[in-house]
């Protein structure tokens, strides 16, 4: 056989194979856009700070000012309001910061007068501050230069409203690195825990068992639960005593972890009862956990460009798994839900998960066996 | 007088589809407390899917199936576990130990003096002492071996066998259908499906023959082969038995003649004659031989296939 023949029979064969597994050829192209959208939510929450203004002045002078902070490139996403709204906006997390333009603020620029500012900031992490204090400058600076100010000097002077620690870039992340953790290993143990009853063809034997399908998925998945606890345990000690993270509240922290690890479990393995194949799963938790984690406020609170891409991380687990643990650890309110309505979305998706796993093992209409098994006639009678 | 006959499974007009595909047809069937049935046919027939509807994992579209006295589809819970069933694909978890398996079972059917049982039934199959090996290091055959001890472990009243012995060596073959006499022997109800032939005519006291999803024949193996009548090999050369082909086919009591590779053979009703058979075939052409014989399941199975695939209209 020449070579190109032998080429073109071994492209057709896998091009027949990937026919026949068709999700695993799905999975693999939302992989691909997964990442995609992974690097690009990187960027879009790398680039504006969501940034509350309010305007008692509304002079033409305020208006060129707003428009100084808008020109300051990738620097801020300035969200014109009053002040009782800023004010809410920056206690949920919507906005990390609030400018005040006082009023009489034109007269005073035109007089020559230096003008305080007051700006308020959800001191998150110290990263987030950086980046204001970083362009605050640089907008007050295009402002005087565009007016023809001389000797114009923007200084900054921080004060505190809360006593409290900063939170360092690292810490916030590896924190919310916990979340990603727990859903893919939880995710994949709970998944893969599912979808080889099926490969090993062994859920018929479960189908036929007289026992309740929900306890036997309980046991299944309190094994996969078990397992990525121990992995998390590991983890979260180095971040404790490698990373000198120190849990706010060790116990709390414990819990949350524990409830993250038992709701991906549940997740997973809901997901591999579903796809009934461990090759579409890795692919699939990876591809998916990613942007879920970026789109979740994993990296620090949400500051995205436009509401839909916030409103979408609401579907992700990571969002509410990172509101928790950030408050956990941090004592850091991430979300603007509470504390406790995020461990409750969590809590709950764990028996909704698992009870949509027992119906995926229990249906009983097994086409897909039908659909396997040869049809051709064929009777034998062998010589014993 | 004698009383009526108690019913294992009772099977009420059921038909299965799948899409375009008619797994079942309109199939009924009584299976008696006790007895061994076997499902003949060739892959395709209906046979799993039969025992699937049966041991309630398949839902059929039409239709009623009762387990001692039970709806299998409003009572499936209580029905399984007076069921021990052995899939065609043994469902043993590989990377575990036979012992281990079989402890997972006992659990799942709430097996008393769980230990025990287990112990009883790896002794029954003959493998403790492979009991605490992987199960992917054991023999086909012992993995069959294997599905069977978990099916009895609860010791239920009826044991399903898909294809009990499909694709295990002549030995362990006849290992297991060792185990299945003794199960007649305890009397037990089995409901088994195979596509050897001579598995059924061993094993079986009714043999159910399907084919394309309807049942082409119910009898014991015995009243089978008496329906398909006598079988008559003459020997001779090609081109003769072609000559005496022409003769005889559609003589009186003939039910059949086919090529075979010594001349031919001819299916003759029981009451025709087959001296009379060989002297019209000498008046056509001399024979080198002829053998009576009663003709196996096979033939039975293709006889009655035949007239099956005939009373639906199916191209011959």
């Amino acid at each position: 056989m020449s070579w190109p023949v032998a080429v073109r029979a071994a492209l057709v064969l896998e091009l027949q194979q990937l026919r026949r597994q068709k999700a695993f050829v799905a999975l693999t192209v939302l992989a691909a856009l997964t990442f995609l959208a992974t690097m690009s939510l990187f960027g879009l929450t790398g680039s504006e700070l969501p940034l509350a203004v309010v305007d008692e002045d509304q002079g033409a002078l305020a208006g060129r000012f707003v428009h100084a902070l808008q020109g300051v490139r990738h620097a801020f996403s300035v969200r014109p309001m009053g002040g009782d709204a800023a004010l809410a906006a920056l206690r949920s997390g919507r906005v990390i910061g609030a400018i005040t333009i006082p009023k009489g603020f034109g007269e005073s620029v035109a007089r020559g007068d230096t003008v305080a500012l007051v700006v308020r900031v959800d001191n998150l992490n110290t990263d987030l501050t950086s980046d204001l204090e970083r362009a605050l400058p640089n907008a007050i600076v295009a402002f005087g230069d565009g007016l023809g100010l001389p000797g114009l000097r923007a200084r900054l002077v921080e004060k505190d409203l809360v006593t409290h620690g900063e939170t360092g870039f690292l810490a916030y992340v590896s924190v919310s690195a916990l979340g990603l953790d727990a859903l893919i290993i939880a995710g994949i143990l709970g998944a893969l825990a599912m979808a080889r009853e099926w490969e090993g063809r062994t859920v018929k034997m479960l189908r036929l068992a007289p026992a309740s399908l929900g306890t036997i998925v309980a046991g299944k998945v309190l094994a996969a639960a078990g397992v990525a606890a121990l992995a998390m345990l590991v983890t979260t000690l180095v971040v404790t005593f490698g990373y000198g993270i120190v849990p706010a509240l060790p116990i709390g922290s414990a819990l949350a972890i524990a409830l993250c690890v038992l709701s991906f479990a549940c997740m997973g393995a809901c997901l591999g009862a579903l796809l009934r194949r461990t090759l579409a799963i890795v692919p699939f938790v990876f591809g998916m956990a990613m942007p879920l984690y970026i789109d979740c406020g994993a990296l620090e609170p949400t500051r995205f460009d436009g509401e839909w891409i916030w409103r979408l991380a609401h579907l992700s687990p990571l969002y509410y798994a990172t509101g928790l643990l950030e408050w956990t650890f941090h004592g850091l309110r991430v979300t603007p839900e509470p504390v406790w309505l995020d461990a409750a979305v969590l809590l709950a998706l764990a028996p909704i998960s698992a009870t949509l796993a027992r119906i995926a093992i229990s249906r009983r209409r097994d086409t897909e066996h039908s659909r396997q098994r040869p049809r051709h006639d064929e009777i034998r009678d062998v010589p014993a | 007088m004698p009383g009526p006959m108690e019913l294992a499974v009772t099977v009420s007009a059921l038909t299965c589809q799948f899409g375009g595909l008619l797994a079942l047809d309109d199939l009924s069937l009584e299976i008696p407390v006790g007895q061994v049935v076997g499902l003949v046919g060739p892959n395709g027939a209906g046979k799993t899917t039969l025992l699937d509807v049966v041991s309630g994992l398949l839902r059929p579209t039409t239709g009623t199936v009762t387990v001692f006295g039970q709806d299998v589809a409003r009572r499936g819970r209580e029905v399984r576990a007076q069921l021990g069933v052995v899939p065609q694909e043994t469902a043993l978890y590989e990377e575990v130990s036979a012992r281990q398996n079989l402890r997972f079972a006992a659990a799942l059917y709430d097996v008393v003096d769980e230990k025990a049982r287990v112990e009883a039934v790896l002794a029954v199959v003959g493998l403790t002492a492979r009991g605490d090996d992987a199960v992917r290091t054991l023999s086909g055959g012992m993995q069959r071996r294997l599905a069977i001890a978990r099916a009895l472990l609860h010791e239920p009243r009826m044991l399903i066998l898909d294809e009990p012995t499909l694709g295990v060596d002549i030995e362990a073959r006849h290992q297991i259908w060792s185990h299945v006499r003794k199960l007649r022997g305890q009397g037990k109800t089995v409901l088994l499906s195979t596509n050897y032939l001579d598995e059924a005519e061993a094993l079986c006291d009714r043999v159910v023959m399907l084919r394309a999803g309807k049942k082409v024949a119910e009898d014991s193996p015995r009243g089978l082969l008496a329906r398909a009548g006598r079988c008559v090999e003459l020997e001779c050369a090609p081109g003769e038995a072609v000559e005496i082909e022409k003769t005889l086919v559609g003589s009186p009591g003939v039910l059949r003649i086919e090529t075979a590779d010594l001349g031919l053979v001819a299916y003759i009703e029981g009451s025709s004659s087959p001296e009379d058979l060989v002297r019209r075939a000498m008046q056509v052409c001399p024979l080198s031989g002829f053998r009576i014989r009663s003709p196996d399941l096979v033939e039975v199975f293709r006889a009655l296939g035949r007239q099956g695939g005939q009373e639906r209209g199916d191209a011959p």
